[in-house]
């Protein structure tokens, strides 16, 4: 599929290229996760709403992908499936395995609150095409959100178990969370073009003052809002990755270059 | 989740497909509240796009009424249907009128029963 618009020529292609691999690959990332409670949720309703929001998560990626591909001339199914585990730049919050249910709230919870920040400010990018496409994934977002701090506050409210695993869960993955605002690797020329509109930095700031209200409103432990956003944040691969890698590539690796 | 399945509620949910449609039972959710109840409507019966609106309804809100004394009483009813009334014949009237008039419409609507 191409996207119509010709980009620019001032357009910092490789920057652009840069970040929308990188929002591409989390929302892969995710959506592949989370698609590991398929038949296993808690409850039968929260198992389709689960695997429902994973699959819309994997169509945004399909279309971020799709975009750079009609970038830089590539193939988006080769983008998404036919890289090594290295080459993905997901954030380092998704490297995690799914764990228990309370971890996987407390980890979407950070994705989906960080994203949330990220897609407001894309929304106003300079690059029309960018700008077009956050417009609509933020629809679907908001109701991700909604349904997600719904079972934040199920379980920071629920017994001590529940809520000692979320606090739990948050204090561990709050360093890596950062991650989803490492800057890309040419932010000055990104935010020169006004593709993005705001450096990462700011961003982060505004996500951990947004997050930390909440979580001290739910009476959850602090989180410290003075970590930043570690460099190799977007290259750091581990073997729980590499599992998963495995698991989303066997289908493409059965038969490479098949078309259905 | 055990303990929490013993708190659980039922809820029907009836779906409108577009704007002016008559709402039909969909079919029914199993949440603790009303917040998870109107997602997980969403995800069974919306996420497709299929449905313009959902009403989402507690089960226990719902007036029940299957008293066979008062649905299906003994006494002939019929005159409470409009089959009740015989309009067959005026029917193949109007449509014989109709055939030799040819492609003209006859005004026979006020014949039938209201």
């Amino acid at each position: 599929m191409t996207m119509g618009t010709r980009p620019p020529d001032t357009l910092p292609r490789e920057a652009v290229a840069e970040l929308l691999l990188d929002l591409a690959d989390d929302e892969f990332v995710i959506g592949f996760w989370d698609s590991e409670w398929t038949g296993i949720a808690p409850m039968l309703e929260e198992d389709v709403a689960t695997s429902s929001i994973s699959q819309d998560e994997i169509g945004h990626a399909r279309a971020l992908y799709e975009m750079l591909a009609s970038l830089t001339g590539d193939d988006a199914d080769r983008i998404a499936f036919g890289r090594e585990p290295e080459d993905y730049r997901h954030a380092a919050l998704l490297n995690h395995p799914r764990t228990d249910w309370a971890f996987t709230v407390a980890r979407r919870y950070l994705y989906e609150t960080a994203d949330a920040v990220r897609l407001e400010a894309l929304a106003r990018s300079s690059y029309e095409p960018l700008a077009r496409l956050v417009a609509k994934m933020r629809r679907e977002e908001r109701y991700h959100l909604m349904h997600l701090d719904a079972w934040l506050t199920r379980l920071a409210e629920g017994g001590a178990d529940a809520r000692g695993r979320l606090a739990a869960a948050l204090e561990h993955l709050w360093a890596d969370a950062q991650a989803v605002f490492t800057p890309p690797g040419h932010e000055a020329a990104l935010l020169e073009a006004g593709v993005l509109p705001e450096p990462m930095a700011a961003l982060r700031r505004r996500w951990a003052g947004e997050v930390g209200e909440r979580v001290q409103s739910l009476g959850l432990p602090p989180l410290d809002p003075t970590v930043g956003a570690p460099t190799d944040g977007r290259t750091r691969r581990t073997d729980g990755f590499r599992w998963l890698h495995g698991e989303f590539t066997m289908v493409a690796r059965s038969d490479p270059g098949a078309t259905w | 989740m055990s303990a929490r399945v013993g708190r659980d509620r039922v809820w029907e949910v009836f779906r409108q497909e577009t704007e002016g449609d008559p709402f039909v039972h969909a079919g029914n959710v199993r949440a603790p509240d009303e917040e998870l109840a109107t997602h997980y409507a969403r995800e069974f019966f919306g996420r497709r796009q299929e449905s313009h609106r959902l009403w989402i309804v507690d089960r226990a809100a719902i007036v029940e009424l299957r008293d066979p004394d008062l649905l299906k009483p003994p006494f002939d009813r019929s005159f409470k249907r409009p089959g009740g009334y015989v309009i067959r014949h005026k029917l193949e009237a109007a449509k014989a009128r109709a055939t030799a008039g040819g492609q003209q419409r006859e005004p026979a609507a006020e014949d039938a029963p209201r």
